[in-house]
């Protein structure tokens, strides 16, 4: 079923500057703008970034009260935000509109499930920083290179997988770390129950998750933010 | 860019307040029908003439209003999800009895029932307005034997929808020299 965005399509934009950049792995990095006095955001909704006539969204990694605006962003070259983004002089003005997006960490009696794939772990840094705790941590990635901030969700959450789909050949899996789709753990490790999960990531492991959980886990609340 | 996920291919899809539902449940079928006249609405914005610009930003407001009221219907009762939702209250509803006036008096009094049609723009209008009245009723199925709640100014705001559209619907004749259809018993 089509959502509506909350927010509107008619936003005003807002004008702020890259005050940082610094890579956490070959093709991801994390950029920080100045913050709009008047912008406000809760934790796990994205921004619109405009540029020459194209609009990308990204989560917010930052607290609402932050006086910096944090987005993590995957490099795809032939991307022409992405690529702007990676190679802009520190001080470049950027453009967007927002904030945008229901995904909100919701309290509740049932267990909560976060499951990110790559870059879709940004709403869930931003949720933890903001005090949101006690849940399962599932962060999909293809190496152990790429579980950035995976040392943020230490003290948050009661149990943190990495699922590794493609660890290097001979390289050793960190503690606790799963081989495979975090499909596969959902449906070997996840004992049956009814949780809330929190999706966040590419349309395919949203998919095959939401699916997963009209299988196995059919009295449990879904709340999906997917990257395009 | 993809549009399509493919969760819903077995026939289920996911309410904004996280529930996993089939997709002929009822808040799908509301949701459905509002997007049903959201469309009918863009399909009448696109056949107004150029000059109208005022009249196009009034309905497209209205289109923007009922992606809220998509929002409020695909939301169960008593979820926390509610507190993220943009209300759609009595001012709104306010606002579209305010329009009705202005556009009844630039249009003659009406004694008769009169046949949907006339200018493609009204004929618009005409669908618009009966599919407005069908998602007014799927959204009182919804509320059936329980307390409107908050869904209740999304009712009122339909109902005074649906009035708009009908006086809208003779506003696009009378803007196009077309005369009301008066209905021959």
């Amino acid at each position: 079923m089509t959502i509506p965005s909350s927010g509107t399509s008619l936003a005003s934009p807002f004008t702020t500057e890259l005050l940082r950049r610094s890579w956490l792995s070959e093709k991801s990095f994390e950029i920080e703008l100045s913050r709009p006095a008047t912008f406000q955001f809760r934790p796990g909704q994205r921004i619109r970034l405009l540029h020459r006539g194209l609009e990308r969204d990204y989560s917010l990694l930052s607290r609402p009260d932050s006086p910096r605006l944090g987005l993590c962003v995957r490099h795809v070259p032939a991307g022409p935000v992405s690529s702007l983004l990676a190679a802009a002089d520190i001080g470049t003005p950027i453009t967007f509109t927002g904030p945008y997006g229901y995904f909100i960490f919701q309290r509740s009696p049932r267990p909560p499930v976060l499951v990110a794939t790559g870059t879709g772990i940004a709403p869930f840094l931003s949720m933890t920083r903001s005090g949101v705790a006690g849940f399962t941590m599932l962060h999909g990635v293809r190496t152990t290179e790429e579980l950035y901030y995976r040392s943020d969700f230490g003290a948050a959450a009661s149990l943190y997988v990495p699922c590794l789909s493609h660890p290097l050949p001979g390289s050793a899996l960190p503690p606790g770390a799963y081989r495979g789709w975090v499909t596969g753990y959902l449906r070997e490790h996840l004992p049956p129950g009814a949780y809330d999960f929190y999706l966040c990531g590419r349309r395919e492991m949203i998919r095959d998750c939401t699916l997963l959980v009209d299988e196995r886990f059919s009295d449990s609340l879904v709340y999906a933010e997917i990257f395009y | 860019m993809k549009t399509y996920v493919g969760s819903g291919d077995r026939g289920r899809t996911s309410l904004l307040s996280g529930e996993r539902v089939e997709k002929s449940h009822g808040r799908v079928e509301a949701v459905g029908d509002v997007d049903e006249l959201n469309s009918h609405l863009g399909a009448l914005i696109a056949a107004l003439p150029e000059k109208q610009g005022k009249l196009r930003e009034e309905l497209q407001g209205i289109q923007a209003d009922l992606f809220h009221v998509g929002a409020w219907l695909a939301t169960s009762p008593g979820s926390p999800s509610l507190e993220m939702l943009q209300e759609i209250g009595p001012g709104h509803t306010k606002a579209l009895e305010a329009a009705i006036d202005r556009i009844e008096a630039a249009l003659p009094p009406l004694r008769s029932f009169i046949l949907p049609g006339g200018h493609p723009t009204a004929a618009w209008a005409h669908i618009a307005r009966a599919v407005c009245r069908r998602a007014e009723r799927q959204v009182l199925r919804l509320t059936a034997g329980e307390p409107a709640g908050r869904l209740g100014s999304v009712i009122a705001y339909l109902n005074r929808l649906s009035d708009y559209l009908f006086v809208l619907a003779r506003f696009c004749n009378t803007l196009h020299g077309v005369t009301d259809k008066v209905w021959q018993k």
